[in-house]
């Protein structure tokens, strides 16, 4: 008889034996890990809302489950009472203002109720209310620094954390450029009593003086190239006439000539010619004090064309930076061009 | 034709009352099985044997490839969603759940169904069926019910080493691959699984063993006198058996997700 049929009893027995004995295994590793055979603290609790809650919602605190919530009601005053329990390996935690938070993903990945234990020694016997975080009750908890809150692990939570100083920053830069902005348009209107304005007044009032002193030396240095002009050109007059053998000069030569009795004149022509050359001089003193008066005032034209070029380019940075920034771009109001009114409303009726 | 299809319709109604009165009597002298002392005792032990110890190898086989398949797949796909921790829950939700059970009975078919069909049509082509009626043996006593008993109990046995092949066994071929610490996965493991997958495996597989038992001793009996009847039988028995497990399996799916 074949070893199988003659001892099928045993193998059979031991079949079913060491499938029962799998089988009791594993049914007691699954009661030892979830906890049938532990005794658990129950609480209670008060939520606003039972949204992303549910019996079986585990309680975390630092990412171990310390906690699960059994049963949510909608009570008479529409809020969610909460019964959950604690396991007993934290009840320890479970001290006096301690307190639930709900937190939910902001990218929709659900939520998680987080424990967070009181700053106390007293340990709070089973029963016992905790506010949630988001309670009255709580936030006084809270704001007095009675409970431990972990800073958030999660990066979303950190990235979120860090935008809210990020946009604070970049809606000042917004208020400053815009400020900035309307400091430059009332400078340029003539508005502004600040440096900006200041510094427009001043390269205005200097554009403008400089403008006025250059125009009274061109008129000066005008009417002298004039006298010049006519000087040199009774000079080309005068040296055709001597290089024509027929003309003045054989006639002044003649002693029976007019320049004979033109020069016997008691040193008239003389004193003439003297009274000219002095004027000349005179007028070319008068011209050399306004070169050195307008030599003098170079150097102010200079700055002040330096503080202008200055001024004009920051303004045109900034403009450029405005133009340029993608947070404030479009953010600025277009100016509306106000049409001139060529002819007042009421000006026919006093036509 | 309408004559036909009614003569039809009657004979398939016939019949699935013919079955269901099989079925009723099965359950009945089942009933009385371990009531009474009796030599049914011996073939329910050999039943066993061959239908479950001899189908362990297969299945241990079938549940380390298939449980090897799913560690490996889910360690290497599920962290490119962050969802590493949902391995766990997939190879129970396949193992424990869905395909313990399903490739349990269809190996139990396809070992055992036949077998049974084929057998319990040999005896009936060579008259022993009609030699036990006239010795007072109940057929359904003495032949169906150990088969039926044996197949449900292999059935159930066999699920249970397919979760734990699948479950453990397939964690010797993953170190191989992804050395985890034993305890790390077991906890996890342990912590994911529930009453309610491993009584979900169960109930399934003692439908399907119910089915497939219930089918093939059926088809065996309807041999009528021919030989060649017999293989055709096991054809029937297969086919209907794969059928009806599925159509259970859908089912008791719904009825527990539902």
């Amino acid at each position: 008889m074949k070893f199988k049929i003659k001892f099928a009893d045993q193998i059979v027995g031991l079949f079913i034996l060491v499938a029962l004995a799998f089988f009791v295994a594993i049914v007691v590793l699954i009661g030892a890990n979830q906890r049938w055979f532990a005794k658990d603290y129950g609480f209670v609790t008060s939520f606003a809302s039972a949204a992303g809650l549910a019996p079986g919602t585990s309680i975390m605190m630092k990412g171990f489950t310390v906690g699960k919530i059994d049963k949510l009601t909608l009570n008479a005053n529409n809020t969610v009472d909460a019964e959950f329990h604690i396991f007993d390996t934290y009840y320890e935690k479970v001290r006096e203002y301690s307190i639930l938070e709900l937190t939910v993903s902001p990218i929709g990945l659900g939520s998680q109720l987080l424990f967070h234990p009181g700053r106390s020694e007293v340990r709070l016997s089973e029963g016992a209310f905790i506010p949630t975080a988001a309670s009255p009750e709580g936030q006084t908890l809270i704001e007095q620094e009675l409970v431990e809150i972990p800073p958030k692990d999660d990066t979303i939570t950190r990235l979120l954390a860090n935008v809210n100083p990020l946009l604070e920053n970049t809606n000042k830069t917004v208020v400053t450029v815009n400020r900035t902005l309307t400091e430059v348009n009332r400078a340029l209107a003539g508005q502004s009593t600040g440096p900006l304005g200041d510094i427009v007044t001043d390269a205005s009032a200097a554009a403008g003086d400089v403008r006025a002193r250059v125009g009274g030396l061109l008129d000066q240095v005008s009417s002298l190239l004039s006298e010049l002009e006519t000087i040199s050109a009774n000079l080309v007059a005068t040296t055709d006439s001597i290089r024509d053998p027929t003309g003045l000069v054989p006639r002044l030569l003649d002693p029976s000539g007019s320049i004979k009795t033109f020069l016997d004149d008691d040193d008239a022509l003389y004193k003439k010619v003297m009274s000219i050359v002095g004027e000349v001089d005179r007028s070319m003193k008068s011209l050399q004090g306004i070169i050195s008066g307008l030599n003098s005032e170079m150097p102010k034209v200079a700055g002040l064309l330096n503080e202008t070029r200055t001024a004009i380019q920051q303004a045109q940075d900034v403009l450029e930076g405005v133009r340029n920034n993608p947070l404030i771009r479009g953010g600025v109001t277009e100016r509306v061009q106000q049409e001139s009114l060529y002819r007042a409303m009421r000006e026919g009726s006093f036509e | 034709m309408i004559a036909t299809l009614g003569r039809s319709a009657r004979l398939k109604a016939a019949s699935l009352l013919y079955s269901l009165g099989f079925f009723y009597n099965v359950l009945k002298e089942t009933a009385r099985f371990f009531s009474k002392s009796q030599v049914g005792y011996k073939v329910l032990i050999l039943q066993i044997l061959f239908t479950g110890y001899e189908a362990l190898a297969i299945n241990a086989i079938m549940a380390i490839a298939i449980g090897a398949a799913i560690n490996v797949i889910g360690s290497s796909l599920l962290p490119q969603f962050g969802q590493s921790q949902l391995m766990y829950s997939i190879l129970i939700i396949v193992i424990t759940r869905e395909l313990g059970p399903l490739l349990t009975a269809f190996v139990i078919t396809a070992r055992s169904g036949t077998a049974i069909a084929t057998q319990l049509g040999t005896m009936v082509v060579n008259h022993e069926i009609e030699a036990y009626i006239a010795v007072g043996l109940n057929p359904i006593s003495y032949l169906v019910v150990p088969r039926f008993i044996g197949v449900v109990v292999s059935m159930l046995v066999l699920t249970i080493y397919f979760n734990i092949f699948g479950l453990l066994g397939s964690f010797i071929v993953v170190q191989v691959i992804k050395p985890t610490p034993i305890l790390e996965y077991l906890g996890a493991l342990m912590s994911t699984l529930t009453v309610g997958d491993v009584a979900s495996g169960l109930t399934k597989a003692l439908v399907f063993g119910i089915v497939v038992s219930v089918v093939a001793t059926y088809q065996g009996f309807s041999v009528n006198r021919a030989s060649t009847e017999i293989p055709v039988a096991g054809i029937r028995a297969v086919g209907l058996s794969f059928i009806l497990i599925i159509v259970a399996d859908v089912l008791l799916t719904l009825v527990q997700y539902a």
